[in-house]
């Protein structure tokens, strides 16, 4: 049923592998995607991946330095396969642990790991145990439920309930139930949550006190039956459980008008009103004399109001896991505990790395990473080192701290070649315009940006083109005739061979965009010109008319690079941006390959000091390289990313 | 007398020398003391002295100065056959290979009458990991073997020629002038370029390289980085102007048999054992 399992290191040499019967590709091509995608790019929170038509589901072994990759049909829905590659994982340690302790590859490459019998051994024993587990056997009529449950309380009577007794058999959850209500013990309260309405009682089989009983035990118990599953023994008539809430009853009752006059029983009957009464005055006695003296401080307001508010606000955990390590390190045996995580070589647990991963997370949302790309970092950076057995002097939270830095690091460095002036003069060499587009959200700095990256061009002798496809702001093609004339003001004609180094291609307002881009590209490549530069207009990323209309920009136009502009500003919202501006371009593509945004633009950069956490969340989200820097609004504040700076940044307490 | 001077410190030269005064009758009972020991305890002493120096000097030169370099590194493009040759190198063996995530390194004989040993390191190709992992290791490196695909090459040659631009203009190696081989792999494949070729487009592309990567953006803090000229200006580039000694050699680390047979990597071993 598998297609193949594989054993290799972390160097690259595979030490073991398997071919399932009848599967003739190699499984190098996707075992390959497999740790490109996911192991290199820090999303190894979730072990299984897809590859066409294939599942594979991975585990690292991080003592050792190993990878143990499973592969199957996706169709297949295989149960045991988790368990299996643990299996697999501990039976190949305990087997060559002798090999595998030396460091060095050189025992790796020399030896000839024979594990096909126990593997074949312990694949029947997987099967076998997932088809055991297939199989129930049906129930004898005696051990059902329904025996055990007397004719009498089956018999439906006509007030539409259903009253059973409850000797002798289990709770069910009886939603269809509608508990009567008698009028004489009934006092204030909300509605029971799972919201049976209360009907009225008309007849009844058993007297209206019984019923009543019955029914008030019955919904307690539904309050508290998901932790236990006791069946309930009331042979006593009086209820012993503390009520929480009653329920209120509706309707004409017939009763005096002494059931409507709810002030008497405020005080006893019901304890939340009680409570509510209280809690106002308590209320209000701090706010008369709150405001006395002088104004406090913001900063003493917020922690106050939040402390009394909001308990399980996360905001203040900062305080809560410094008094929980500092419990950890008041008591003695966390002294030695302390003194032995120092000395010696132990293996990481997950539980070790929690709170150190707990506070990395904060830190992290804290400096401007959004909040599920934080977690799912901090996930595949545990996944990463459990098991790892740490060198001597080396703390838990320096390790998981050098881990988290590595991992950032190779999150920002680029997957592939950054040069835009080589690729250009690629493109000039071979007569045709490098076309670059830029797109983004209202208001990010699309055209500032293009007029600093048309004078960066410029400064290296390229002609550009821009092309105003911004039909729709007012005064945005007035933006760029400005910048065009200031460019080909500081680098006049002359110097440049007598043309004009920048020149604008525009329609006007209310066109279709496609149309123009399309047009200023047939343009460019009839005057020679070496770039093409193309200004879209803002778009939010949930508007669907905008994002089909710049896919179809895109898709016609098949520019060279199609740059998302977003600032270094924006927070959680990165994330949903590109995200929507990608399954856009990808549904409104006509081909299998679509054109799906290739690098960023991060603008506003000398706005943020150290919160530079929306570089990587961008960057993770798309797995694109981050191309250009924005840094302020003249011409010169254009930079590429220092990987290492920014990372030391966002570390930085 | 003390409290004179402390109390009138207001920065003047009679304050100084005021301050000079107090010190000198116990110069004076030191200077006396000195004279009275016997000379040979003094000698003792300045000997002691001297020797505590002369150490210290020394363990600062033998610090400072270059640590040993044995290692020879493998570094190229991803998937060009970095594993492969590095696992032909140590046994011969012929081993399947996935992309690598981390180094590896094992120590290595040279052919050679010496029989020297070198540490020969296996780094990962990837893009992402390649910066970090040439950082850690370039300062120990004693030879680099830069290993091309050669049958892809004119795709690739683009990224080729900046990986190895990125090499060449590197202070510390610039600086510590290891043995460069270019290793032409996959030459099995029958469309493999040759050597000779392999070399001249590289040239023609570093050329290029020059002009562009001057002209590249600095980063955010200001930092540009490898400010190294490569060749003579003026002049095109060739490998021969580099201070490096360059070699081109062709390999199959798959060999022309298949997996079975062994693989064509004399030269290189050759060239590895002239190091």
């Amino acid at each position: 049923m598998l297609d193949f399992f594989t054993i290799f290191s972390k160097g690259g040499i595979v030490l073991w592998c398997f071919q399932g019967a009848g599967v003739t590709e190699s499984f190098t091509g996707p075992v390959n995607a497999l740790i490109r995608s996911v192991i290199l790019q820090e999303r190894s929170g979730n072990n299984s991946y897809t590859h066409e038509a294939l599942s594979l589901k991975y585990k690292l072994d991080n003592e050792f330095e190993l990878i143990f990759v499973v592969g199957f049909q996706k169709i297949l829905t295989l149960t045991y396969v988790d368990k299996f590659i643990d299996d697999i994982q501990l039976h190949f340690r305990d087997r060559y642990k002798n090999e595998l302790e030396q460091k060095g590859a050189l025992k790796l490459i020399q030896n000839n790991f024979e594990f096909d019998d126990d593997f074949k051994m312990l694949l029947r024993e997987a099967e076998e145990s997932s088809k055991a587990r297939n199989h129930a056997t049906m129930r004898t009529f005696k051990e059902s439920e329904k025996s055990q449950k007397t004719v009498k309380s089956m018999i439906e009577t006509k007030g539409g309930e259903k009253v059973k007794e409850p000797g002798g058999k289990k709770n069910k959850n009886t939603k269809k139930e509608s508990p009567a209500a008698e009028p004489v013990k009934v006092d204030q309260g909300k509605a029971s949550s799972s919201g049976p309405k209360v009907v009225e009682n008309g007849n009844q089989g058993l007297t209206p006190e019984e019923i009543v009983q019955k029914n008030r035990e019955k919904f307690i118990l539904k309050r508290t039956m998901v932790p236990t599953a006791k069946p309930i023994h009331s042979k006593s008539p009086k209820p012993q459980k503390p009520k929480e809430k009653q329920m209120r009853v509706w309707g004409d009752r017939g009763s005096s008008t002494k059931e409507l006059d709810y002030s008497g029983r405020n005080g006893d009957g019901s304890q939340n009103g009680g409570d509510q009464n209280q809690e106002a005055h308590i209320d209000l006695g701090m706010q008369l004399s709150s405001m006395k003296g002088d104004l406090l401080s913001v900063d003493y307001e917020t922690s106050e109001e939040e402390e009394m508010e909001v308990e399980e606000e996360e905001k203040v955990v900062i305080s809560e896991t410094s008094k929980t390590s500092s419990k950890k390190g008041g008591g003695f045996g966390g002294m030695f505990g302390m003194l032995k995580g120092l000395v010696g070589s132990k293996s990481l647990t997950r539980e070790d790395m929690e709170s150190v991963l707990e506070k990395m997370r904060e830190h992290l949302i804290a400096k401007n990473v959004a909040a599920d790309i934080s977690s799912q970092l901090c996930d595949s950076v545990a996944k990463k080192l459990e098991g790892k057995v740490m060198g001597t002097f080396t703390t838990v939270a320096s390790t998981v701290k050098q881990a988290l830095q590595d991992s950032l690091v190779q999150i920002l460095q680029p997957k592939r070649r950054v040069d835009i002036l080589r690729d250009v003069m690629e493109a000039q060499s071979q007569r045709k315009p490098f076309v670059i587009t830029f797109c983004g959200v209202n208001g990010v700095g699309k055209s500032t940006n293009l007029a600093k990256i048309s004078f960066w061009l410029i400064e290296n002798g390229f002609t550009v083109l821009i092309a105003a496809c911004d039909t729709f702001r007012a005064g945005a093609v007035e933006q760029l005739r400005t910048h065009q004339r200031r460019l080909n003001s500081l680098h006049p004609p002359q110097q440049h061979g007598g043309r004009p180094v920048v020149q604008l291609y525009e329609k006007g307002y209310g066109k279709d965009a496609a149309g123009i881009a399309m047009e200023a590209i047939a343009y460019a490549r009839n005057q020679a010109f070496d770039v093409v530069l193309v200004d879209t207009a803002g778009r939010m990323q949930d508007n669907a008319p905008l994002m089909t209309a710049l896919a179809k920009l895109i898709a016609l136009n098949m520019p060279d690079l199609v740059l998302f502009v977003g600032e270094a500003l924006v927070g959680n919202e990165a994330v949903d941006q590109l995200v929507k501006f990608n399954q856009a371009l990808a549904d409104h593509s006509m081909s299998d390959k679509p054109r799906l945004i290739d690098g960023i633009v991060l603008t506003k950069f000398d706005t943020i000091d150290d919160k530079v956490g929306a570089a990587i969340s961008m960057t993770y989200i798309t797995g694109q390289p981050i191309v250009f820097v924005g840094t302020g609004q003249t011409y010169n504040d254009l930079r590429s990313l220092n990987a290492r700076a920014v990372v030391s940044a966002l570390m930085k307490a | 007398m003390e409290a004179d001077s402390t109390g009138g410190n207001m920065g003047g030269k009679a304050d100084v020398e005021m301050a000079e005064n107090p010190f000198e009758p116990y110069i004076e009972s030191l200077r006396q003391q000195l004279e009275d020991q016997d000379p040979v305890f003094l000698i003792g002493v300045i000997v002691a002295l001297a020797v505590i120096v002369i150490t210290c000097v020394f363990l600062k030169y033998f610090l400072s100065s270059k640590t040993v370099r044995s290692a020879v590194l493998l570094v190229g493009l991803c998937d060009s056959g970095k594993t492969l040759l590095f696992a032909r190198l140590l046994s011969g063996k012929f081993k399947r290979t996935q992309t690598s995530i981390t180094d590896s390194s094992a120590p290595y004989k040279a052919k050679n009458e010496k029989g020297s040993t070198w540490t020969v390191i296996d780094l990962p190709g990837h893009d992402s990991l390649r910066p970090q992992y040439l950082e850690k290791f370039k300062s120990a490196a004693r030879a680099i073997v830069f290993v091309i695909d050669s049958a892809i090459f004119q795709k690739e040659v683009r990224d080729v020629a900046e990986f190895l631009y990125i090499l060449l203009t590197d202070t510390v190696i610039s600086r510590n002038a290891p043995a460069l081989l270019v290793a032409c792999n996959k030459q099995d494949i029958t469309m493999a370029k040759s050597a000779k070729l392999i070399q001249q487009q590289l040239e023609k592309e570093l050329n290029t390289l020059r002009v562009t990567r001057s002209a590249a953006l600095s980063s955010q803090d200001g930092f540009v980085g490898g400010s190294v000229y490569l060749g003579k200006k003026g002049k095109d580039f060739e490998f021969s102007q580099l201070p490096l000694k360059v070699e081109f050699v062709e390999c199959s680390a798959r060999g022309s048999k298949g997996e079975e047979g062994d693989a064509d990597i004399e030269s290189l071993e050759k060239s590895l054992a002239k190091l």
